[in-house]
């Protein structure tokens, strides 16, 4: 079978090459906890409960071996169980769906990487920080051992880059962000990884990947630049107001800074790209935020959630909307969106299951439902459209 | 206490170390008294923060959960970073009644808050949440610790003053007032004594001078007998006449 040219995602020939795959994703479809498991579970009294109730769902495998169940056993355990099913998808895809795929798990390796270089800086075991590790984001075991073992001089960094990262898939980004940091501080690589923040070092890697993935997806054509290419607009925009509202009160929304360095972390891409972001930039206060995220419908209604100050955060209004916007992708067919979604889904399903299980262990039972359930007929969204019909 | 000689000295002596123990064990006792208020006022704040410490404690742990419900599981970012104190422990010295008691103080090293950006993509103001929690969660800590470590001092000083109190009381008090009647009753028999022995010689006396005034008496009336004209008694012939 020859690699599939022009646009992908479409009637005519995306079910030759990727149905088979897209039929295994939309089965697991079943795998997400429903409304009532969710309702039993946040009706448990103790973890045992809890065990005994997922015991029940798809996730009986998972917690079978677990003689006391903890939120973080659990969440590694359905962290493991989410990488044994995307990498047996992996396994099975052909390209381009191949090379979509690892773009996801990009996201993880420049997790994983930083967690490294930060943790090879303080001298720590290698074999600690690789338990530590996101399993999503693995590369070559030999490549990631190799990474804390570097003088920590000019050199050893120099080398670091020029013999293990650049080998490594994000290596690319790397090299984009060490050249606009040295290029910005004039200074050696090693100032570079020492001196900044390893979260603006990750924002930046994530904003390349997140531009880098758009550009491929735009390159793929067809349903999936349409749908895939909206979410990760949206993830663009996203971390951008994020970015822009987290720096309050730190040294990044320093005048100084906003322009220097804060909006290098914006994505180029995005529905707020490039004149809401040139508006961020000069952003300084909330009210300013406000202001101009006002300006694009679409996050106004968000903003209204955070500055209407009730307990709901901002960050719940953003995974609602990002559920809202995954599970719409996930409904849709022939593109590669689904796969995405799929993982991103799963990752908020894992984040509730910790949140529950995290409320029944502190007995926290007024906050136990504050989490976004996934694929749920409850959806604020889902509601007011069946309300409307 | 019989080792103690029975003498005007000793009691002079005795009498004193008695007054001095008197007056040590009011000093003592007054002490304990204040050192018992003390610690009273400590074990009620402790309880006191205790109970606020509970709440705290609570809700900074669940703030945590919240912020990696947000901004992911950040732990490892945080142990990772370059961990400079923004927060020390300083020791300081209360003094009750005469107890050094350690006090704990919580001051800030001005040293630069790490991981400012932590959250950045997300979440990020749950966690400048869990550290404004955690920065009162821990000022508690230290707060109880403070009152802790105080209390337990003071628990230890006030029995040390208190065993003082009653070995004063029960033990060197009675003590030397037992030497005291000793002594009391010592001088007190020596006295006796004294009295029979001058009794006793003031009678021999008066018999020695009640016998020798009769002997005196007698002793005249032979005086007057033979005071009588001795040469009437003399006979001339009652002697024979030497011959050579």
């Amino acid at each position: 079978m020859s690699t599939p040219k022009g646009p992908h995602g479409g009637l005519s020939d995306f079910n030759i090459h990727h149905g088979f795959i897209e039929a295994l994703i939309r089965g697991m479809r079943c795998s997400f906890l429903k409304d009532a498991d969710y309702h039993h579970i946040t009706q448990c009294e103790n973890l045992e409960d809890v065990k005994l109730n997922l015991s029940e769902t798809d996730y009986a495998d998972a917690v079978a071996d677990m003689t006391v169940l903890t939120p973080s056993d659990l969440q590694a355990a359905a962290i493991k169980k989410l990488v044994t099913e995307f990498k047996y998808v992996r396994t099975q895809a052909v390209e381009p769906l191949a090379t979509f795929l690892d773009f996801i798990t990009y996201e993880y390796m420049i997790e994983n990487i930083m967690l490294l270089l930060k943790g090879a800086l303080s001298g720590r075991d290698i074999n600690e920080l690789l338990a530590q590790c996101h399993p999503l984001g693995m590369f070559k075991d030999s490549t990631m051992r190799s990474i804390p073992t570097f003088e920590p001089n000019a050199k050893g960094f120099a080398d670091l880059y020029q013999t293990v990262l650049v080998d490594t898939p994000v290596g690319p980004y790397f090299a984009m962000f060490l050249q606009e940091s040295s290029n910005a501080m004039g200074g050696e690589v090693r100032n570079v990884i020492e001196e900044v923040e390893i979260e603006i070092i990750k924002s930046s890697l994530i904003k390349y990947w997140i531009e880098d993935f758009t550009q491929y997806v735009e390159k793929l054509g067809g349903e999936t630049a349409e749908i895939m290419g909206d979410l990760l607009k949206v993830r663009a925009d996203t971390n951008a107001i994020n970015i822009t509202l987290n720096s309050f009160g730190t040294p990044l929304n320093e005048p100084a800074m906003r322009a220097s360095d804060r909006k290098r972390l914006y994505p180029a891409v995005g529905h707020l790209y490039p004149s809401g972001t040139s508006m961020l930039t000069d952003v300084a206060t909330e009210e300013e935020l406000g202001r101009v995220l006002s300006l694009f419908p679409q996050y106004a209604s968000i903003w209204g959630v955070h500055a209407a100050g009730s307990d709901k955060s901002i960050d719940d209004a953003f995974y609602e909307r990002d559920v809202m916007s995954l599970e719409l992708a996930f409904e849709s067919q022939m593109h590669f969106g689904v796969f995405y979604a799929y993982v991103k889904l799963k990752e908020q399903e894992i984040r509730n299951l910790v949140w529950i299980t995290e409320c029944i262990l502190q007995a926290q039972k007024d906050e136990i439902n504050k989490f976004v359930p996934v694929f749920s007929f409850h959806a604020p969204w889902r509601a007011s459209a069946s309300k409307a019909r | 206490m019989s080792e103690v000689p029975p003498t005007r000295m000793n009691q002079q002596v005795f009498k004193g170390k008695k007054k001095a123990a008197e007056s040590g064990h009011k000093l003592l006792k007054k002490k304990a008294d204040a050192l018992k208020v003390k610690f009273r006022d400590y074990a009620k704040m402790i309880a006191e923060t205790k109970g606020t410490m509970s709440t705290d404690a609570t809700t900074a742990f669940f703030s945590l959960t919240q912020a990696e419900y947000a901004a992911g599981n950040f732990k490892q970012k945080v142990a990772e970073g370059t961990l400079t104190a923004r927060v020390r422990v300083g020791a300081g010295i209360d003094n009750v009644a005469g107890v050094k008691l350690p006090v704990f103080t919580i001051y800030e090293t001005g040293g630069p808050a790490d991981n400012q950006s932590l959250g950045l993509i997300g979440g990020g103001k749950k966690v400048v949440q869990v550290r404004e929690r955690f920065t009162v969660f821990l000022s508690q800590l230290i707060k109880l610790a403070s009152l802790q470590t105080s209390f337990v001092t003071l628990d230890e000083a006030m029995k040390v003053t208190n065993r003082r109190v009653n070995a004063l009381e029960n033990v060197t008090i009675p003590k030397i007032q037992n030497v005291l009647d000793y002594i009391d009753r010592e001088l007190d028999e020596l006295e006796r004594e004294d009295f029979t022995r001058l009794k006793l010689v003031q009678g021999k006396k008066e018999e020695v001078t009640v016998n020798v005034s009769d002997a005196t008496n007698k002793m005249s009336k032979l005086d007057i007998n033979q005071d009588k004209d001795i040469t009437a008694t003399f006979d001339a012939q009652d002697d024979e006449d030497v011959v050579f």
